[in-house]
Formats: C-alpha cells, sequence, structure tokens
C-alpha cells in the first residue's frame, strides 16, 4: 500500500552528485556514497515544487567517478541506502549534459524501480549518454544542457513524480516532457489512417508541418569500411576527442563544449612530452596526459610502426576536439569539415582516439 | 555565477547586512548577466552553490545601467567602461538585470 498507507506526505529520496551537494567538483569526484537526512541543492527545488505533498526525506550522495568506475558496488551501496527509507518515490538528478552523472542517474533510477519497485525518474539533456542508455527503462524527464535549465525541469518533474506515485496516467512524450521510451498506445480517432496518412501527405506535399504517428528511430550506425588492403603503404592520420594540443593550446579549445577542433604538424615529432603537447579536455584528470600526450594519441608507438615499415606513414598532422559534453551535431560538423582534407591529402586509414 | 563568488556574496551579507549590499555584476552578455543577478536575489537557478534556495534579495546592477553610470565620475566611466558600452549589447542586458531586479530586490 505504498503511498496510501501513511496517508500523509509522500516520502522522497533524491539522489545527486558531488557537485550538486557542494562537496567540490572534479577533484571530489571519487567521493563515496553517503546519505544525508537532509534536502540538498537541487533538493530544494523539487521541495518548493513539491510543497505539501511530498517530502525528501534523504539525499544519497555519490561522486560521479566513484559511481562510473565502480558501477556495480556503487549500484548496490546506494540501493541500500535508498532501501533504508522504504520511499515511495526516487527522483535521480537531474543530471543536463554532464555525461557520467546521467549514466549514474539512469542506472540507479532503474535499478530502484526494477528491483526496489519504486517509482522513480530522472531528468537530463537528451544528448546525454545516460538518455539514449535508459529512456526505455526509465522515465526520463527532457531538460536543457546546463544547470540554468533547473527551474524548467522541476516544473517537469514535479508533476510527472506525482502522477508516477500515484498510478495516474501518464501523458505523452510531449504532454509531459520526457524523453520518448519507444511505447505506442492505441487510442480511439474518428479519421481513419488512410484519411490521416493522405492529409499528412498533402501537408508535406505543401511544405506545411506535420506530425508524424510513427517517428522512426535514430540510428547512428556508421558501417565500417572495407579492410585497408596493404596497411604497410597505407598513410594513417590519426584523429581524437581526446583534447590533444600542443603545449599552451594555441586555438583556445573549450575544455568542454567544444566549439571547434584543431589541426596540428606533428612533423618531426617522433615522441610526445610536457615540452610540446597536453590536454585542453576538462572532463577527465589531465595529468597522465600532461606527462605524456602519447597516451591520448600514440604517435610514438606510431613512427616505431612507421620505422619498421609495418605503416606507411603517418599523416603530417593530427585533428583534434575535446568530446567533452560536446554536441554530436558539432562533432558531426567538424568531422564533415577535415574528413575531406584528409582524403584530399590522401589519406588512408584515420585512428580515432578518445580519453 | 561560480560557487566561490557565491560564497563570497553570501559572507559579506551576512557580515554587512543585505539592506548594505550593492552587487554589481560584470557578464558580458544578457543571458549570464541575468544569471548572475538573479542568483544574489532569488538564489542561485542551478541549485549548486551556496546560494541554492538563499534568496537575498540584494540590490544589483550592471555597470551599462543608467542608475550606475549617472552615480559615478563620466570621466572615469568612460576610460574604464566606454569602449565596453560600445560594444556590448546594453539594451538586453539592461532588461535582464532590471527584470531580476524589480522581481527580487527586497531592498
Amino acid at each position: 500500500m505504498r503511498g496510501g498507507e501513511q496517508m500523509g506526505k509522500i516520502k522522497v529520496v533524491h539522489y545527486i552528485n558531488q557537485f550538486f551537494a557542494g562537496i567540490g567538483g572534479e577533484e571530489k569526484a571519487d567521493h563515496r556514497p553517503e546519505v544525508r537526512e537532509e534536502v540538498l541543492g537541487p533538493g530544494l527545488a523539487l521541495k518548493a515544487g513539491f510543497k505539501d505533498e511530498a517530502e525528501i526525506v534523504a539525499t544519497v550522495i555519490c561522486g560521479d567517478s566513484y559511481f562510473g568506475e565502480n558501477i556495480e558496488e556503487a549500484k548496490k551501496e546506494v540501493l541500500e541506502m535508498v532501501k533504508k527509507y522504504n520511499p515511495d518515490l526516487f527522483i535521480a538528478g537531474p543530471a543536463f549534459n554532464a555525461g557520467r552523472y546521467g549514466v549514474a542517474c539512469g542506472t540507479i533510477a532503474d535499478a530502484v524501480q526494477n528491483e526496489l519497485g519504486i517509482p522513480s525518474l530522472t531528468a537530463m539533456y537528451e544528448e546525454n549518454p545516460g538518455a539514449d542508455m535508459f529512456k526505455k527503462a526509465v522515465y526520463i524527464v527532457s531538460t536543457k544542457d546546463s544547470a540554468a535549465g533547473m527551474r524548467d525541469a522541476v516544473k517537469k518533474i514535479v508533476p510527472l513524480a506525482l502522477k508516477l506515485v500515484k498510478g495516474e496516467e501518464i501523458g505523452s512524450p510531449a504532454e509531459e516532457g520526457y524523453l520518448e521510451r519507444g511505447i505506442r498506445k492505441n487510442y480511439f480517432t474518428d479519421k481513419r489512417g488512410s484519411e490521416r496518412a493522405v492529409d499528412m501527405l498533402i501537408k508535406k506535399l505543401k511544405g506545411e508541418e506535420f506530425e508524424t504517428e510513427f517517428p522512426m528511430p535514430d540510428f547512428d550506425r556508421v558501417p565500417p569500411n572495407p579492410a585497408v588492403k596493404d596497411i604497410t603503404k597505407a598513410t594513417i592520420a590519426i584523429v581524437t576527442s581526446g583534447g590533444a594540443v600542443p603545449k599552451g593550446n594555441p586555438d583556445h579549445i573549450e575544455s568542454s563544449s567544444a566549439q571547434k577542433y584543431g589541426k596540428y604538424d606533428i612533423e618531426g615529432i617522433f615522441d610526445l612530452n610536457p615540452e610540446n603537447g597536453e590536454t585542453a579536455h576538462g572532463g577527465y584528470d589531465p595529468v597522465y596526459a600532461n606527462d605524456d600526450l602519447d597516451r591520448v594519441i600514440p604517435v610514438d608507438v606510431l613512427r616505431e610502426l612507421e620505422k619498421e615499415g609495418k605503416i606507411g606513414k603517418l599523416h603530417r598532422y593530427y585533428y583534434s576536439t575535446v568530446g567533452n559534453g560536446t554536441a554530436v551535431a558539432n562533432a558531426k560538423k567538424f568531422a564533415e569539415e577535415f574528413s575531406k582534407e584528409l582524403v584530399a591529402d590522401g589519406v588512408d586509414a584515420v585512428i580515432l582516439t578518445s580519453t | 555565477m561560480d560557487l566561490e563568488n557565491q560564497r563570497r556574496v553570501k559572507e559579506l551579507t551576512e557580515k554587512y547586512g543585505a539592506e548594505n549590499m550593492i552587487v554589481l555584476i560584470g557578464g558580458a552578455e544578457a543571458e549570464s548577466a541575468g544569471l548572475a543577478a538573479e542568483t544574489v536575489t532569488a538564489g542561485d537557478p542551478t541549485f549548486a552553490g551556496p546560494l541554492a534556495g538563499v534568496p537575498l534579495g540584494l540590490k544589483v546592477y550592471h555597470p551599462v545601467e543608467p542608475e550606475f553610470k549617472e552615480s559615478v565620475d563620466p570621466d572615469v566611466y568612460d576610460e574604464q567602461i566606454g569602449m565596453m558600452e560600445m560594444v556590448l549589447d546594453v539594451d538586453s542586458i539592461i532588461e535582464e538585470v532590471k527584470a531580476m531586479r524589480d522581481e527580487h530586490t527586497k531592498y
């Protein structure tokens, strides 16, 4: 008799990361799970939104790196914490466009819902990696890509959360503001299918807006190219989203949400070191990359292979951007530009490295 | 507004009293100026910092606003801010900051 037995306020447990708990940023991302019987950070906004209907009885906090690197263990610890409070509702986030936070929110909301049977939801930006991973499993409220969208997010989270916990009917993604879950519902209409289809076709022909009843899934699949015929004669280029740049980051590539990429000459460079290279990336601990950038773009190893004749040659330039929070649309645009240059320069194959 | 600045504003307000505070914000475009103004009046809109859920209601101005401009030496203003005033979208900055002030400032 969840919710019904106490007749009082709906009990909520809220999950946030170390940043929103005010513990710290990247340097505190290894913070281990803890629970506090208070309302923190975004919970204050939720509390204001819930008014007297629901009460956050506890906030679970976990560092993003800790969760990401110890998923099974972290999940177990957090589940135990949530279970102890036997809440009527569980809310994780919102995570906006923070990738590891989004994945953590999705993972834990999914687990609380399916393993503890407690209604759960989370919220994040549609391009957050956690969105694609979990939007079919749990309700994910669609938010803006930064925390400036907190108020909007809360406005959508509160009514959806209350409906979930009360078992009320949930409207369509467009009505409620959550990401599409790939679920279709039957309904009655007075126009039959052929008529609706013809109406849509006429609108389409006139160039007018129309709304499809069967949206195609958005597959982002890239068919692999045929194998390189003779690798010993091939020119190989390096392309990276790991933020590799010459020392001093001359093009000022942004440490997150990059708006540009760089093209850098590595002629005569046989080994990267703290004097000639560093990373601009703001989403991981840069110490090891700055110490030896070959760890992000393996110039040293490719030079050896070049010398041994195992590859034709290493292309003179590498292309680099920062993948941290960078919009997929921007990344595609960058690649469309420099892929043409790579082809024009006679590059046969590209090694893509991440972080 | 970054977390450290939120902490400073909060501490200074506790020390000197909200009615004695004026916050001057230097955001170069309307959205960030508006968010900063919101932070020191209604509370941190991102709910990540020390001012989350803390509506200080402080007086807040951007240097390009007439209230500030008219109360300082015009020569100094020209020298220090004149150039930026020419390149910034002054109208939209004023609109954002004033809207926050009108709605949330208590002093």
